[in-house]
């Protein structure tokens, strides 16, 4: 497992795509500072809906997550070195489990320096809603990658169909639609950031009880990982 | 280029291994197989067994080798029949791989990795044993060791397809599958990768090696599957395919002075089955003898004073040769 570990590390670690994935990641923090540096400061409500919820973890997270997760097999399949791996002698799950923990090892660190940075200098050094805003963005992680690193394997147009997923399910609907939140990996990662700082994001009335977004966040990181797994039995290698 | 090294002994010798598959049993076995793509049939109810040795997968371009190769190593689904391997179904099946090695066509390899690194991490991925003295060995066997330590984005096409064999053989397989191994490889390399695999086999091991050139798998097959069209066309040993081969009818075109001359003159020969005068003036003649022919038509012209100008064989493509074993 470690082997496909360390293969799918160095695979993503191009300097383009770290480049990218580090200048989208610095969006939050400038945005943050601009705002906070303007007449008229935004309302915890304001930042916490707009800039942590639209922004972060509407827009900046899954971009980041799909832009990593969606090549760990995307690109294998498409240069067609996906078979070095099912040629060993290995389970299935041995191979979709490290990728996802590569993909979430590669994007953690940029999402989760760009949420503490963004509530640092929101919320004034609070330790308590900066470790709450981190902590959700990197559950916000682990779901989108377990879908994105399914989306792979499934698609030849993996980044195509996430762009067209982030913008239609997680940002349209997701933010119009109060039922659809119940579907939507953006509100679960803001309900974990509500329920470990309650005092400071005053609970709203259409947002999951934390309970029910931890098991969410189960249930879509390990549904789609034993799809991923699924899938390497039954599809046809390049 | 060195000779060929010793080839792995780490893992079973060669007597053990052939007690383990057993003498008589075939080590691959290929029942009613088939594989469309949507309304296009790709490989048709193709069955044979395979047994210890070197056999040749033969066909034209797009004949349908490589499809029937992937359902055979498990990288596709058949669409109906079977595919088991030492008795046990390839798909779906990880554990078999730790006794098949699989060279596809396509240049897997990973650019930023050095050679020796991507042998070493497919023996890894194997759980190979004392890692790095089978590395040793599976480098020395395609006689890299010089460019091992360079990145394989510095290779030549031939050099990526060595290091890439040598990532096959790192956990000492005793089923080999190799689709067009030869691709980009110069004369030397053909000719120490001939080497290589007559000693693989001497060990006793069940290679099979696809190509579309005739010359390629005369040299080195025991056994010979012609696929044509999807089909399995004849299968048995190489002479006997080729036998079939010149005993099919040939078209020749004859470009002559006098062509209802000749076409009268040759439609006498015993070697010549039909004649006809195309609109454009030139002869066409139908043989199943073809070397009788060659040396007839000649004197034949001369007696009957037509002088020839042009004599062409008009189906000696490899596709026509290999289609007419299946129309036969």
């Amino acid at each position: 497992m470690g082997s496909v570990y360390r293969l799918t590390l160095r695979q993503l670690s191009g300097r383009w795509r770290l480049g990218i994935m580090a200048v989208l990641a610095t969006l939050p923090v400038i945005i943050t500072l601009v705002t906070l540096a303007s007449d008229e400061a935004p309302s915890i409500w304001d930042f916490d809906t707009g800039i942590l919820g639209t922004m972060l973890a509407g827009s900046i997270l899954p971009l980041v997550v799909l832009a990593i997760g969606g090549a760990a097999f995307g690109n294998e399949v498409e240069d067609r070195t996906l078979a070095n791996l099912t040629l060993a002698p290995i389970a299935r799950w041995r191979i979709a489990l490290p990728k996802l923990l590569a993909v979430i090892t590669v994007a953690a660190p940029f999402i989760a320096v760009s949420a503490m940075l963004t509530a640092h200098v929101a919320f004034l050094g609070d330790t308590r809603a900066t470790l709450a805003v981190t902590m959700s963005a990197l559950a916000g992680v682990a779901m989108y990658a377990s879908v994105f690193v399914f989306l792979g394997l499934v698609s030849s147009h993996a980044v195509g169909v996430g762009l067209l997923y982030i913008v239609i399910w997680e940002g349209f609907f997701a933010g119009f639609v109060s039922g659809v939140r119940l579907l939507s990996i953006r509100y679960y990662a803001i309900a974990i950031m509500h329920a470990l700082d309650p005092r400071r994001f005053a609970l709203a009335d259409d947002t999951l009880p934390a309970v029910a977004a931890v098991v969410a966040m189960v249930l879509v990181t390990g549904g789609f990982l034993v799809l991923a797994t699924r899938r390497l039995r039954r599809m046809d290698v390049p | 280029m060195s000779a060929v090294p010793d080839t792995m002994t780490a893992a079973a010798p060669p007597a053990a291994r052939a007690t383990r598959t057993g003498a008589a049993a075939p080590v691959i076995s290929v029942a009613g197989v088939s594989r469309w793509f949507g309304s296009v049939v790709a490989v048709s109810d193709v069955s044979f067994d395979i047994a210890p040795g070197i056999t040749g997968l033969l066909g034209p371009n797009g004949a349908g080798k490589t499809t029937l190769l992937r359902m055979i190593t498990g990288l596709a689904e058949t669409s109906t029949g079977s595919v088991a391997v030492f008795g046990e179904p390839v798909r779906d099946n990880p554990p078999l791989y730790r006794r098949m090695g699989v060279m596809s066509e396509h240049e897997t390899v990973y650019g930023f990795m050095k050679g020796r690194d991507f042998v070493r991490t497919m023996g890894r991925l194997r759980g190979v044993p004392d890692l790095e003295r089978a590395v040793d060995r599976a480098v020395a066997l395609v006689d890299l060791e010089e460019a091992q330590h360079r990145s394989m984005e510095t290779y030549s096409r031939g050099m990526r397809q060595r290091m890439r064999l040598a990532a096959t053989l790192v956990h000492d397989p005793e089923v080999l599958i190799l689709d067009e191994p030869l691709n980009g490889a110069d004369p030397r390399q053909r000719v120490h990768f001939k080497q290589l695999l007559m000693k693989l086999k001497a060990e006793g091991r069940t290679i099979v090696i696809s190509s579309h050139i005739l010359e390629e798998v005369e040299q080195l097959a025991d056994n010979v599957l012609l696929i044509v069209n999807g089909k399995l066309a004849a299968s048995g040993g190489f002479r006997a395919i080729r036998a079939a081969l010149n005993q099919r009818p040939y078209h020749v075109r004859v470009v002559c002075d006098a062509p209802r001359e000749l076409a009268s003159a040759v439609v006498t020969l015993p070697s010549v089955d039909a004649v006809h005068v195309d609109p454009d003036g030139a002869v066409v003649i139908l043989s199943r003898n073809v070397l009788d022919l060659q040396v007839e038509l000649p004197r034949l012209a001369q007696r009957a004073g037509v002088s020839l100008r042009r004599v062409e064989p008009l189906d000696d493509s490899l596709e026509s040769v290999f289609g007419y074993l299946v129309e036969g």
